[in-house]
């Protein structure tokens, strides 16, 4: 054990310091073990079918989707960091730029894996590229996804070759050197495509003119659910990113950032959930006074079904929407980690709720007069699929923190203990 | 997606949409097919040492970037802007006319005031055929001992200041030895003829990157300083030992000791 504990020790950066290599191990285990279970599920619902899950054609949107949403909404905090840093030159967020770059890369590995099980027919998923219908929101997400995990890899690319063994290798060190004096031309074309997914991704459900629970009018050929997904995602992407951080921190025991960069981080979030909560809020007034009367439905039929009742939507607008706003952007809780971190928690859970009530609520609800209420509960494949997303997530993070300078600052606070 | 393809339509909407992601394409396409251009100029033009070496001393703590200047006392905290190379620094002059203040003693290892020293533990010392031979200095030679193996270039092969020379194997630990000068390596030897290469520079070279006279033993003592405290125990309080000189092979003598840090430390990695 000890010689692989000294091999594993020289791929760790000088200067800092991690734990041993069978705590590590240890830590691992788990989430392998899930990631194995979620693997063995994923590997029945390729080889056997989607009947594997309880979705069917009337519930076709399930956990799966909801994960997919969620984890694209969190996963936001790349392209956002990326764009504030190289576009509008906010320097101080370069301390959590490869962080970013790496939850990035995993939200959206981790969305597209589990896409290739949800669509059935993996072999068949080229298609939407070959014959890509353009009217579909979906055909626009699908291409924008697809170009953005390719920019995120190539922004990834970088982290990973300044592993300290590896840019021991002079073409690697070189290679990394001249991708990332180009990544501000990636970020560019991150911030595009990010844009147009998240909008695109939120347009999918407001153009539902069979569901008028999710329809929505909006702008041109884009409904308002295709801005308020964009709000929502930028607004969320900062606080995830203030939340993982804050996490690492708390597990490892080690300062990462200073705490001006999560404040920062804080405000920036703060800010755009409050102009996200403004949004949302004359949008639903929108919709409660005119979309669905105008539809012919009663707005508030709609929460008669229980659980969905209108607490679910108050408490998506005012407790995860207004409070945290209020909270992140009042000096004085701002400037609190317990109410930072209590703040940044609301918001990410209300993008949860956000995405899960159009993804489940509005596929439970009736909509013709023959229609039931219709209650969806995944299998234990879909639950396990979704587990192996979040153990390959922790899994490559922890693999990242441990190997690959995402924090800088870290650094540079090791080498103060033997500085002149 | 193609004209011809069955979905394909010539309407507008399709072709932007199209045009836009073929844009898109392209650009990340562009994008790092530029770098690995670039990455291939910079092989054939012989800059990648140079970057790399850039790239890798922005990597080092602060306090090892340490001037020479500092080192010798003429100027009281200064930290190297130019990765070890005095021969781009253009204010080398100012503070090399100051008066340097160094200690007495080389603290009982052998530093030849023949030689020329650079910061990642080699010596250069110019010969009467034009040629320059290089070797481990005394306190990498007392650290490492007799290696176990020696990867030496071939005769004819080049080498570039502050790339790797030769490497070293001692124990689990393997060591990139940083070259001092360019040049064409003319002749190789080895840890028991007390020297590793004979190059042969194009031209005359410049060695002003190179440690001399008083800042030598005053970058000797810095470097000793920064042993102890990495060599010794975690939460000893850092002491120095009044008189004594460094054993010879203090790898083998110290094999619990973190050598990883140390020797990543002592030959610039």
């Amino acid at each position: 054990m000890a010689s692989y504990a000294v091999a594993d020790r020289r791929w760790i950066e000088r200067g800092v310091e991690r734990t041993s290599t069978l705590r590590f191990a240890l830590w691992l285990v788990p989430w392998a073990l899930l990631l194995a279970l979620g693997v063995y599920a994923a590997g029945l619902c390729l080889r056997f079918g989607l009947n594997q899950t309880n979705m069917d054609n009337r519930f076709p949107f399930g956990l799966w989707i909801f994960l997919d949403l969620s984890i694209i909404a969190l996963g936001a905090g790349a392209f956002f960091t990326g764009f504030l840093v190289y576009i509008l030159k906010f320097k101080e967020l370069k301390a959590v730029l490869n962080t970013a770059v790496v939850v990035g890369f995993i939200c959206y590995s981790g969305a597209v894996g589990i896409l290739m099980i949800d669509v059935g027919q993996p072999l068949r998923a080229w298609f939407t590229f070959w014959h890509p219908n353009t009217h579909s929101m979906l055909t626009e997400v699908t291409f924008c996804i697809t170009c953005y995990l390719v920019v995120l890899l190539f922004e990834y690319i970088p982290v990973l070759l300044r592993n300290r063994q590896l840019r021991r290798v002079p073409s690697f060190l070189i290679f990394e050197h001249r991708l990332h004096l180009l990544v501000p031309v990636l970020a560019a074309v991150g911030t595009l495509l990010s844009f147009f997914h998240q909008g695109s991704l939120g347009g999918l459900y407001g153009v539902l003119r069979g569901r008028p629970f999710a329809f929505r009018e909006g702008i041109a050929i884009w409904p308002s659910t295709f801005f308020l997904f964009i709000l929502s995602a930028i607004a969320a992407g900062p606080s995830f990113l203030l939340l993982i951080t804050s996490l690492v921190e708390k597990v490892t025991g080690r300062k990462l950032v200073e705490f001006s960069v999560l404040c920062r981080l804080g405000r920036i979030s703060g800010l755009l959930t409050a102009v996200y909560v403004a949004a949302k809020a004359v949008d639903t007034l929108a919709w409660l006074n005119r979309t669905s009367p105008s539809l012919g439905f009663a707005p508030w039929e709609f929460y008669s079904y229980k659980p969905f009742g209108t607490w679910l939507m108050l408490a998506e607008i005012v407790l995860f929407g207004l409070v945290p706003a209020v909270l992140l952007l009042h000096p004085k809780t701002a400037s609190r980690r317990g109410w930072l971190i209590s703040a940044a928690l609301l918001v990410c859970g209300g993008i949860l709720l956000n995405r899960f009530i159009l993804t489940v609520q509005t596929l439970a609800l009736p909509t013709l007069a023959f229609d039931e209420f219709v209650s969806y509960l995944p299998s234990w494949q879909e639950v396990a699929s979704f587990g192996a997303v979040v153990a390959y997530g922790v899994i490559v993070y922890s693999l990242s923190y441990r190997y690959l300078p995402l924090f800088p600052q870290e650094k540079r606070e090791g080498y103060r203990v033997s500085g002149r | 997606m193609f004209p011809g393809v069955d979905g394909f339509h010539w309407t507008f909407g399709h072709v932007v949409f199209l045009g836009l992601f073929f844009a898109v394409a392209l650009t990340i396409f562009t994008t790092v097919v530029r770098a690995v251009w670039r990455s291939v100029e910079d092989f054939r033009s012989r800059r990648a040492t140079a970057i790399c070496w850039d790239l890798e001393f922005a990597g080092m703590p602060e306090a090892e970037r340490c001037c020479r200047h500092e080192l010798a006392g003429r100027v009281a905290e200064r930290t190297c802007p130019n990765s070890f190379d005095c021969r781009r620094c253009a204010e080398y002059e100012k503070f090399a006319a100051l008066p340097a203040s160094s200690p007495a003693t080389s603290f009982g290892l052998d530093y030849p005031a023949g030689r020329l020293y650079h910061r990642g533990h080699t010596w250069v010392r110019p010969e009467s055929d034009g040629t320059y031979t290089i070797g481990l200095d005394d306190l990498a030679s007392h650290l490492v001992g007799k290696p176990d193996s020696v990867e030496l270039p071939e005769p004819g092969a080049a080498i570039d200041a502050n790339g790797t020379a030769w490497t070293l194997r001692k124990g689990r630990n393997e060591v990139r030895v940083r070259a001092p000068i360019d040049g064409t390596v003319v002749e190789t030897g080895g840890a028991d003829r007390g020297w590793y290469l004979r190059v042969r520079p194009e031209g005359e070279p410049n060695l002003r990157h190179l440690l001399q006279g008083p800042e030598v033993t005053a970058w000797l003592s810095k470097e000793l300083e920064r042993l102890q405290i990495q060599l010794g125990a975690p939460d000893a309080a850092p002491s120095l030992a009044d008189g004594g000189i460094l054993m010879d092979g203090l790898m083998d003598a110290m094999p619990q000791a973190d050598w990883d840090n140390a020797l990543a430390s002592t030959f610039l990695e």
